[in-house]
């Protein structure tokens, strides 16, 4: 008959306490390391979406700026006095000796002494 | 047996020589108990550094981490900008950069200033100076453009870098300067709107607190407030671009038709008094005519001339002493008060109606019936068209004009002020007394700001005075009917308008010399030709002012000198406001007829149109409520 030596009662129970303390701890560990780098992670995405805030306030700002610039270059593009000057500068046009006026009606007003054209006016092939 | 070591020796070098194991173990406790103590030391120091830091002194060093983590920006408000009745840009501002040195950091002044002469439009010396001064922040030069200052970070000089400013600048150079104004160079206005609208335009600075980490980035989470900028509001002035620019193009042309000195040309709406175009050219020291900065219209007092005479007319028949049709003998000249007083053409006496006086320009026949008209029924007529007195523009240096009160007239003041000479006017003045005629009597509240929109688009009108009856309406229509003719075949004819009828009347004052009197022979006299009317006659959509400041002979008369110009411009402003001529208007309300409109009149009438559809939106909704 083999004899089967069980540990003694109280023997086993301080070894599985102990081992349960151990396994709480190093799973407390790694749930604290995990915990931690979950929030190390949350804390980089949310850097990085500060950063994406800040460079779209950068780009905002520098876009509303560039804006501006190109309101004014608009503006002074379409001034007269631009236009007189490229138009007698740089195209050679000459200011006729009197200025015609035409009615301001438009096409199709039956008052309108002059009809309006029946084909395209700037065609380049006679109709 | 024991493998304890023996604590004495027995033999050998040290035999006899006692080594006791108690003092080895004393001086092991000994070190023990120094190097506890040396800790406790340590700890207690930092644990009193602790306690400082935390306890004693904690506000001392929290306001030294909030001052290292939380930075303060200020947002600068932009400066609204200035556009026409049209919405186009006048004066707008836009981001330069300025070039700017820490002294400190520069290594060698005298070759940084030489490196920066050639760049930057500042001397040398005062390059030298700034980059030798021991501050930390200097101006080297500021609001250039990108291209200098790019040219200038080019050159990699340590110390040296630019900040972003914000310039005020005009896409029209200086077109409407006079009226538009300047700022200085930190944008405050110093002239003209920029200066009465400082208020307005200038908005009001923001500021944001954020907490930043060591590299000047946000700190998510962190401390952020934020009171944003209020930018400017964006001024709505009345003026056209399009006349504007016309105005002083046609004006520029005049003056030196003229070989005069300078010139004034004003156009206004005469039912509102929108001031549409104020135009002043003024002959440079280098003999060119050219716009200037001084804002004559309002700031210019000159005597008018007989372009007067319609309102000495306007009391004579509001008062019934005569009518348009009521005539008297006139001769070729007149004496009172021991003085005498003549027409400027030769004629013999003659019975002439009030209209043909004022078609013919009649000096004599305009002071015989101010004699009958009285000095004090003149002197109100004149103070009630707002002669005298500023114009309510509030236009930085407004003259007021000279007009004696009536305890100071001498016996000639009656005759010389009933034909426009002893009364200073500016330009302003007499287009608003133009501008009353025109408009049945009422005299308009001058105004050159329609009103003022926000950033989120919102148009908020300027409020305006009630214009103020001057006299009767039929009174006026009996003038201007005498000021048609004085177009259709009297001294106006110039200014005549195809396909417009034109009411108006010229002037040619003598000028007063500085040291006083007119001068006496011909070639003394100085003169100043005007021409003021409005268009079309028979319902005016524009009154308008020509002044000729001292044109030469031969082109010397308002008929000549002016009129010209009134008729050219005219002629552009009545297509460029889409005013239908006499031939257009017949027949308009035939179905089918449509006039073209002014950009404004068309966003005008979309917004008008929205509306409507939203209200009946509106109504449907109510009534598909009440149905349901």
């Amino acid at each position: 008959m083999t004899a089967i030596t069980w540990p003694l009662r109280g023997e086993r129970t301080r070894s599985d306490t102990t081992s349960s303390i151990w396994s709480a701890v190093a799973v407390s560990v790694l749930a604290g390391f995990f915990a931690l780098l979950a929030l190390a992670g949350f804390h980089s995405v949310l850097v990085n979406g500060q950063h994406g805030i800040d460079r779209l306030q950068d780009r905002l700002d520098a876009g509303r700026e560039q804006a501006q610039v190109l309101r004014m270059e608009v503006a002074r593009l379409e001034s007269p006095d631009r236009i007189l000057e490229v138009a007698q500068g740089r195209l050679r046009m000459v200011p006729p000796p009197a200025r015609v006026y035409l009615a301001s009606v438009v096409p199709g007003d039956p008052r309108d002494p002059v009809p309006a054209p029946s084909a395209n006016p700037f065609s380049r092939t006679r109709p | 047996m024991s493998r304890r070591p023996t604590h004495q020796a027995t033999s050998g070098r040290g035999a006899g020589r006692a080594v006791p194991h108690l003092d080895g173990t004393r001086r092991l406790r000994n070190r023990c108990i120094f190097v506890a103590g040396l800790f406790v030391l340590i700890a207690g120091a930092f644990t009193w550094r602790l306690v400082t830091l935390q306890v004693l002194e904690p506000d001392r060093y929290l306001a030294h981490g909030v001052a290292q983590r939380i930075r303060t920006v200020t947002l600068p408000a932009g400066r609204g900008a200035i556009v026409d009745r049209n919405g186009v840009d006048l004066a707008l501002s836009v981001p330069r950069s300025t070039v700017v040195a820490d002294p400190r950091l520069v290594e060698d002044p005298a070759r940084t200033a030489r490196a920066l002469v050639g760049v930057l439009d500042t001397d040398y010396g005062v390059l030298l100076d700034r980059l030798s001064s021991d501050r930390s922040f200097v101006y080297l030069d500021r609001q250039v453009d990108d291209v200098v200052a790019e040219e200038v970070l080019g050159l990699e000089l340590p110390g040296l870098y630019t900040i972003q400013e914000r310039a005020r600048e005009r896409p029209g150079d200086g077109s409407a300067l006079s009226l538009l104004g300047r700022t200085d160079i930190d944008s405050n206005g110093i002239s003209g709107l920029e200066l009465v609208y400082d208020d307005l335009l200038s908005g009001t600075t923001g500021q944001m607190v954020v907490e930043v980490g060591a590299r000047g980035a946000t700190i998510p989470g962190g401390d952020y407030r934020i009171d944003p900028a209020q930018e400017g509001l964006t001024l709505v002035i009345s003026i056209d671009r399009s006349l504007q620019f016309e105005a002083e193009r046609l004006l520029a042309d005049g003056v030196e038709a003229a070989n005069a000195e300078a010139g004034v040309l004003v156009a206004m709406r005469p039912e509102t008094g929108e001031v549409l175009a104020s135009a002043t050219v003024v002959r440079d020291a280098d003999g060119v005519v050219r716009p200037s900065s001084d804002h004559r219209a309002v700031t210019w007092t000159y005597e008018p001339g007989s372009i007067v005479k319609p309102l000495t007319f306007s009391a004579v028949l509001e008062t019934g002493i005569g009518s348009p049709s009521a005539s008297r003998p006139v001769d070729n000249w007149v004496n009172v008060a021991d003085a005498d007083f003549k027409d400027s053409f030769a004629h013999e006496e003659e019975d002439w109606t009030v209209a043909d006086i004022l078609r013919q320009s009649s000096n004599v026949g305009t002071i015989l019936w101010a004699i009958d008209l009285g000095a004090s029924r003149l002197y109100d007529q004149l103070v009630e068209f707002g002669l005298g007195s500023t114009t309510g523009l509030d236009f930085p240096g407004e003259a007021s004009g000279i007009l004696p009160s009536l305890t100071n007239w001498s016996g000639t003041s009656l005759p010389t002020i009933a034909i426009g000479q002893g009364v200073a006017t500016t330009p302003m003045q007499m287009l608003i007394a133009y501008a009353t005629l025109a408009n049945d009597g009422l005299r308009p509240a001058p105004t050159m700001v329609l009103g003022t929109r926000d950033n989120d688009g919102v148009f908020e009108m300027m409020p305006t005075p009630t214009p103020e009856r001057v006299f009767p309406a039929e009174h006026a229509a009996e003038i201007a009917t005498m000021m048609e003719d004085v177009v259709l075949s009297g001294t106006g004819t110039r200014a005549q308008v195809p396909g417009y009828r034109v009411a108006g009347k010229t002037g040619t004052a003598w000028k007063p010399h500085p040291d006083g009197g007119y001068g006496l022979e011909q070639g003394e006299v100085s003169y100043v030709a005007s021409f003021a009317g409005f268009l079309p006659a028979e319902a005016p959509e524009l009154a308008i002012l020509v002044v000729i400041d001292e044109p030469t002979y031969p082109t010397y008369s308002g008929g000549s000198a002016a009129a010209p110009v009134f008729a050219e411009f005219a002629q552009f402003a009545v297509r460029q406001m889409r005013v239908p001529s006499e031939d257009e208007r017949v027949g308009l309300e035939e179905s089918g007829r449509v006039i073209a409109a002014t950009p404004a009149q068309v966003q005008a009438l979309a917004e008008a149109q929205a509306e409507l559809e939203r209200l009946a939106a509106g109504d449907d909704e109510v009534a598909g409520t009440a149905r349901g």
